[in-house]
């Protein structure tokens, strides 16, 4: 059996409608999840899924969290699951999806439509969102010149008074 | 077992089909106790006349406009039950969920909220082990945790005591819609009582994010984001996190091609009059523990 690995990076209810379509899109293949520690409970009642890997942090994926359990395996497939139709907001998963041995990176989206993503993608969309990163940091550091120092008298006023 | 009234509250606004499925659903609710309170949005496709006719046993409250998840607090402050449950308007609990979640509560008076695992409606049954479930009672140790984080609940279902709903001030109306459960998690978290997930507790949702208008939940999402922090986080969290936020929201203005997110957040720093009085720090503890993904208001316009 081929090996394929599923990022839980949406809801529980959108990886119910995402997993048949998976299931019935690679019928030769060994299926198991990565996720959140809360999600394990959750992810163990999917009838199709061998195995159920915990992504030991609280935040989001990101391409320097590790995980070690994973250090030795390899999948086949990689899935990474959106909410969306095109991926938008979803590039972390992706990078992080790098860190995995994988043979293939698929991104499945909202409608369970399928897309390869291949490494030298992700490393060029890497590059175009590295730019805007860079532009962002400067707007934001603008920005804040107007308005963070007047943000934590706002916050204190607005508080809730006689409960502090 | 004993069997306390439980308040069913569901809002509805224009979804006729759904609210009438969902009703129908949760009288065959397993449950001898139930009050179930529906609060109308000013429908115009005929919900609150169907309702009406075709579940007299509703308590159905009209509202003379849309005034969002504010509807939701008309409900609360209308529920009689020991319990309430929240849903949407086109969820509802499975046949067991009420009598296991109330199980729950007896056996912890520090449970806050039972948070229901929301399944799809269309696909659950079909990819779920029944082996897990079936049994129709309470099983063992089913929750959901996690050992170094906090976690928020879902508006799709979700069980909540009515005197500490009342205690923390029912769901924030200025939020409009959306991250108004994590808003009143923060407020539960901080009175001493705890949030849990059970994988044996289901609620039923027509999950359908395509239906979502494309601007509403982008804009409500990232406006709300900054409320959540300004109203919640202290002071020494709550300025990175605004910094953080305002990045993002540059960020992915460019890298979606939209304006959405810039909007929303000039909507939250111009409204930002409307929190005074409301903002109310919680512990650092609760603050770094509690999980609050904030991308995920940028993950839903294209």
């Amino acid at each position: 059996m081929k090996e394929l690995l599923i990022i839980r990076s949406v809801s529980f209810q959108q990886l119910d409608k995402n997993l048949a379509a998976i299931a019935k899109a690679y019928p030769d293949h060994r299926i198991s999840i990565l996720t959140h520690e809360h999600g394990v409970m959750l992810a163990q009642k999917y009838r199709q899924v061998n195995d159920i890997y915990v992504y030991p942090y609280k935040e989001g994926f990101k391409l320097k969290n590790k995980v070690p359990v994973l250090k030795d395996k390899t999948f086949d497939v990689v899935i990474v699951p959106v909410t969306n139709i095109t991926g938008a907001g979803f590039f972390n998963v992706l990078l992080f999806s790098l860190g995995l041995k994988a043979s293939k990176r698929v991104l499945c989206n909202v409608r369970s439509e399928f897309k390869e993503v291949r490494r030298f993608s992700v490393l060029c969309l890497g590059l175009k969102n590295l730019a805007i990163s860079v532009l962002s940091s400067v707007s934001t550091a603008v920005l804040a010149v107007f308005v963070i120092p007047f943000l934590p008298f706002k916050l204190r006023n607005l508080e809730k008074k006689g409960e502090l | 077992m004993n069997t306390p009234l439980v308040s069913i509250v569901s809002i509805c606004w224009n979804r006729k089909t759904d609210i009438m499925e969902s009703l129908k659903r949760i009288r065959e609710i397993d449950y001898p106790n139930l009050e179930i309170i529906v609060v109308d949005n000013a429908s115009t496709d005929g919900t609150p006349e169907m309702i009406a006719a075709e579940f007299p046993d509703v308590r159905l409250i009209k509202m003379y406009k849309n005034i969002g998840i504010e509807a939701y607090n008309i409900g609360f402050h209308n529920a009689r039950g020991e319990y309430i449950v929240v849903l949407d308007d086109d969820s509802f609990p499975q046949r067991d969920a009420i009598r296991r979640m109330v199980d729950k509560f007896e056996r912890d008076p520090q449970l806050g909220v039972v948070a229901f695992d929301v399944r799809n409606f269309y696909d659950y049954d079909d990819v779920k082990n029944d082996a897990f479930e079936g049994t129709g009672q309470a099983l063992g140790e089913t929750a959901a945790t996690a050992e170094n984080y906090l976690l928020a609940f879902n508006g799709a279902g979700a069980g909540v005591r009515r005197d500490l709903l009342e205690e923390v001030g029912f769901y924030p109306d200025e939020f409009f819609l959306y991250w108004n459960e994590q808003d009143t998690a923060f407020r539960i978290l901080d009175r001493g009582y705890t949030i849990k997930f059970f994988a044996d507790v289901v609620s039923y949702h027509k999950y359908s994010p395509t239906n979502r208008s494309s601007w509403r939940a982008p804009f409500y999402y990232t406006r709300n984001a900054f409320w959540l922090i300004w109203k919640n986080y202290p002071l020494e969290m709550a300025i990175p996190l605004t910094v953080s936020l305002i990045r993002e929201c540059f960020y992915f203005s460019m890298e979606q091609k939209t304006m959405i997110y810039l909007k929303a957040m000039v909507n939250a720093f111009v409204y930002m009059g409307c929190l005074k009085g409301k903002r109310k720090p919680v512990s650092m503890e609760i603050a770094k523990n509690l999980r609050i993904p904030f991308n995920v208001s940028f993950t839903f316009y294209r």
